[in-house]
């Protein structure tokens, strides 16, 4: 099941796009009084320098292939889940919830738990306009993106009222949960931890789902047409409901990983739009599974090397974002251009052609 | 008409598209006063070239002349000042107006200089009605008159816009045998009164050889030949258009009967605007038989054919098929029982266009053991060898089974449809629309299947808007009219023009 979306001529595009918007980067930094090749060296050595920085880049990287296959699974399917930020919210809440109420408990039965509490959390909160969508024609985009501001203000004011901590200087949050749940750190210092394992057995499950079962393809025929799909007898209503429901739970384990990981407990900065991010990833990759993993690395490095950029190198981190809008940009106008080009090239060709006839007969 | 002066010039004409070149330096003569006739084969570049005349297309290279101007600027609006009027394949009218509304469309007359005068303009309507002979009542809503109607609301507006050189876009697709016959008359007034000069566009030689003076052929992209209409005949058009000799064989019928397969019962059903779109129907299949259904498009065929199928609910009567009560099944359970469909549509319904040919081939059988391990792990190697079989069974044309659907062409996507439905082997099937937008050579391969099926006993429904289609087919014809059946024939005891009437209200005027 090759998709047929992705072939050389893309990968060549998105290099050519990555080139440019590194150019227009540079441009930038030239026109500033910065030296381009310098700040984008300490880029890279931000991003790869050390084993510590090294597991930071992955570490991002998890977070971006995370919500980046959630994003993928929902489009296969054809629903946009945009709520993905509501659902991460959601599911580290639930999780911070267990974390702190099973304090002592062993982290056999507390962390399963946990993940239980996540996951059903974020796929509720994604079922919701899947049902919608399917049932009523909804349209999800507009039902994800409120329910975002609703899931994030809600565990704010949880975080800030009826939950929030009796420990000192800590102005908002929930209660710790108990060190012992916590996730390894791999790499000392670094804020890779094992989570990066769990991310990879969900990454390769959803890429097995997508890919090489027949539900996967119901999802993928759902997603491509719908009325074909009901039309060969297939359960185009339930594929949809389903991919959203594991887009949620996915986005509910990205929660638990920032709070059962990062920090500690929930927060209401748990995530800075860490679900657009890995949206944008994988619309870059045109939700290709694969894609999207080697994209996610590219792309954290590239958060990870910016802040390291300001830095040592005086640019802003801003620019990271300019280039990363420039690339997206790029490969937004992407088909329009290869397509203008290829029948440039052709309509030349047939010129030529014609005109050698014609200078033939003459 | 030999000696008569050319209006229309086109030198060496090339239009490319992205992928493919649709006019391959095409140069023709159209002569005042005439009625030309442009046939070929769906895809043979007939409406590219008519469109560069009308200004939607740009050619790569050559040259047209109007009225021996040179034509710089390629627009509509260029064309139409110089009296050219294209009436396209599918109307361009705002179906919430009147035909005075739109007849006068973008040139309407003024009240004050502010306001719409529409007596005015109902005033232009029956000037022009008068003048021309095409009879309209100007203040009918365009969605309340009939298709035939409503191609002559497109060709006054042109006339109104001052064209004297019209062409005809497949003007006689959606029209009865009677409609047709009307537009004849009027096209043939319309070239001896009014000097005008009519280019008609078609794929149906009959109609070639009754309403032309001459003819040109195109194939893939190229006029293969411009001949006088008399010198030709119906073969020789057929095999200039194909590039070989046809043979539309005459279909060994085995003679069959069988049990009951389908029975409908008073079937009622509501459209998409919740109006009975099929009333009261009656109707039963037996194995072994072709039943053909004749009509014109828009009179409860569709809505018909989706409750079969399932992907329409009804509102009552009954359906039966195979001895079983299809209320409420999806259209998945109804494939099971044996019914296979052939939707009219195959762009939306019949295929997905972006999935890969084999991926459409085994959708339905996809969870099948043969294909997925417990229905679930899909194996790919049995999946390819078994498209590459139906590849060859079905004479599919593509390079690969991996590409998609989308990039073939009609004939071939509709032999993907089929070969998927057929190979579900279901006593059931119902066929709709089998050939539009085929070439000639696919159609010939699909009519052999269609009589394949039916010698081994298959119960077939076969919807089609093509007459003749029908009448090559069918062992019964039966016709409808706005949801109701109007007559019932076996075929070869009815013609082709008599048909006409039971397609329209004319068989009730008679009762």
């Amino acid at each position: 099941m090759k998709n047929k979306k992705i072939d050389w001529g893309y990968f060549l595009s998105l290099f050519i796009s990555v080139f440019a918007a590194l150019l227009v980067g540079a441009i930038i930094m030239l026109i500033t009084g910065h030296d381009p090749i310098s700040a984008y060296g300490e880029t890279i050595k931000g991003a790869f320098g050390s084993p510590r920085v090294i597991g930071n880049t992955l570490a991002k990287s998890v977070t971006l292939c995370m919500t980046g296959i959630a994003t993928a699974i929902g489009a296969y399917a054809g629903i946009f889940n945009v709520g993905g930020e509501g659902q991460l919210y959601l599911g580290g809440m639930a999780s911070a919830i267990i974390g702190y109420t099973c304090y002592g408990l062993s982290p056999v039965i507390a962390i399963p738990l946990a993940f239980i509490a996540a996951m059903a959390a974020g796929a509720f909160y994604a079922y919701i306009p899947a049902v919608l969508k399917v049932k009523f024609k909804v349209d999800e985009v507009i039902v994800t993106v409120m329910m975002n501001s609703i899931a994030i203000y809600l565990c704010s004011y949880l975080a800030n009222g009826p939950l929030k901590t009796s420990e000192k200087g800590i102005a908002s949050g929930t209660p710790a949960i108990d060190p012992n749940f916590r996730f390894p750190s791999i790499i000392p210092n670094s804020s890779l931890t094992t989570t990066i394992f769990i991310a990879a057995v969900i990454t390769i499950l959803v890429w097995y789902l997508m890919r090489k079962t027949s539900q996967g393809f119901e999802m993928k025929i759902t997603g491509q047409n719908s009325r074909f799909a009901f039309f060969s007898g297939m359960k185009s209503d339930k594929s949809a409901i389903w991919a959203m429901i594991i887009s949620g739970a996915m986005c509910g384990i990205v929660g638990l990983f920032e709070v059962y990981a990062t920090q500690g407990r929930f927060k209401p900065d748990l995530s800075n739009e860490f679900y657009f991010d890995g949206m944008l990833v994988a619309m870059i990759m045109r939700y290709n599974p694969i894609g999207i993993v080697f994209m996610s690395l590219f792309f954290g490095a590239m958060k990870v090397g910016a802040s390291a950029m300001e830095l040592n190198s005086g640019v802003s981190s801003e620019l990271i974002l300019v280039i990363q809008s420039i690339i997206i940009f790029f490969m937004a106008a992407e088909r329009g251009i290869t397509s203008t080009i290829k029948s440039r090239i052709a309509v030349k060709k047939q010129r030529m052609q014609l005109n050698a006839k014609l200078k033939e007969e003459a | 008409m030999d000696n008569a002066e050319s209006i229309v010039k086109f030198e060496h004409i090339s239009v490319q598209f992205p992928s493919v070149l649709a006019n391959d330096d095409v140069s023709l003569e159209i002569k005042k006063g005439e009625v030309f006739a442009l046939v070929g084969e769906n895809g043979a570049g007939k409406s590219t070239l008519m469109k560069v005349l009308y200004g939607m297309n740009e050619p790569v290279a050559g040259k047209v002349y109007i009225k021996g101007e040179l034509i710089t600027k390629y627009n509509p609006s260029e064309a139409i000042r110089l009296g050219v009027g294209m009436v396209h394949q599918h109307f361009m009218l705002v179906p919430s107006f009147t035909v005075a509304e739109n007849i006068v469309m973008c040139k309407e007359p003024m009240k004050n200089g502010i306001f719409f005068d529409e007596k005015g303009a109902c005033e232009i309507v029956e000037n022009l009605v008068r003048e021309y002979g095409l009879k309209v009542s100007p203040k009918d809503r365009i969605d309340r008159i009939s298709v035939g109607l409503q191609q002559r609301v497109e060709i006054l507006k042109t006339l109104y816009r001052g064209a004297d050189i019209l062409i005809l876009d497949e003007p006689t697709a959606v029209l009865t045998p009677q409609e047709t016959d009307e537009l004849f008359d009027v096209i043939r007034r319309i070239v001896r009164e009014k000097q005008m000069t009519v280019i008609i566009i078609t794929h149906k030689l009959y109609e070639v050889m009754a309403i032309s003076d001459r003819v040109g052929v195109m194939r893939r992209g190229k006029l293969v030949g411009v001949e006088q209409t008399k010198n030709v005949n119906e073969r020789i058009l057929a095999s200039m258009m194909v590039g070989r000799e046809v043979l539309l064989p005459k279909l060994e019928r085995k003679k069959t009967s069988g049990e009951e397969l389908i029975n409908i019962k008073s079937l009622t059903v509501l459209d998409n605007r919740s109006l009975e779109a099929v009333k009261n129907l009656s109707l039963s299949v037996h194995a072994g038989e072709i039943v053909g259904i004749a009509g014109i498009e828009g009179n409860g065929q569709s809505e018909l054919v989706e409750a079969i199928t399932g992907l329409r609910q009804y509102k009552s009567g009954s359906i039966t098929i195979c001895g079983k009560d299809i209320k409420g099944m999806t259209p998945g359970k109804i494939r099971d029982i044996g019914v296979s469909h052939i939707p009219e549509d195959r762009m939306t319904t019949g295929v997905s266009l972006s999935a890969s040919i084999e991926d459409n081939l085994i959708s339905g059988k996809h969870k099948a053991e043969e294909f997925a391990v417990k229905g679930i792990h899909m194996k790919r190697k049995p999946i390819r060898e078994y498209a590459k079989r139906l590849f060859e069974e079905f004479d599919i044309r593509s390079s690969s089974v991996e590409i998609s659907a989308g990039s073939l062409s009609g004939g071939n996507m509709q032999k993907v449809v089929l070969a998927r439905e057929i190979s579900f082997e279901n006593p059931v099937i119902i066929i709709s629309q089998p050939t539009r937008g085929v070439d000639i050579g696919a159609m010939e391969f699909i009519h052999k299947l269609i009589i394949d099926e039916r010698n081994k006993g298959c119960a077939i429904l076969l919807v089609s808007a093509d007459l003749d289609e029908l009448f090559a087919l069918s062992d019964r014809i039966v016709t409808i009219y706005e949801g109701r059946i109007t007559g019932e024939f076996v075929n070869g005891e009815i013609d082709k023009s008599d048909i006409g009437y039971y397609m329209t209200n004319a068989s009730k005027i008679d009762e």
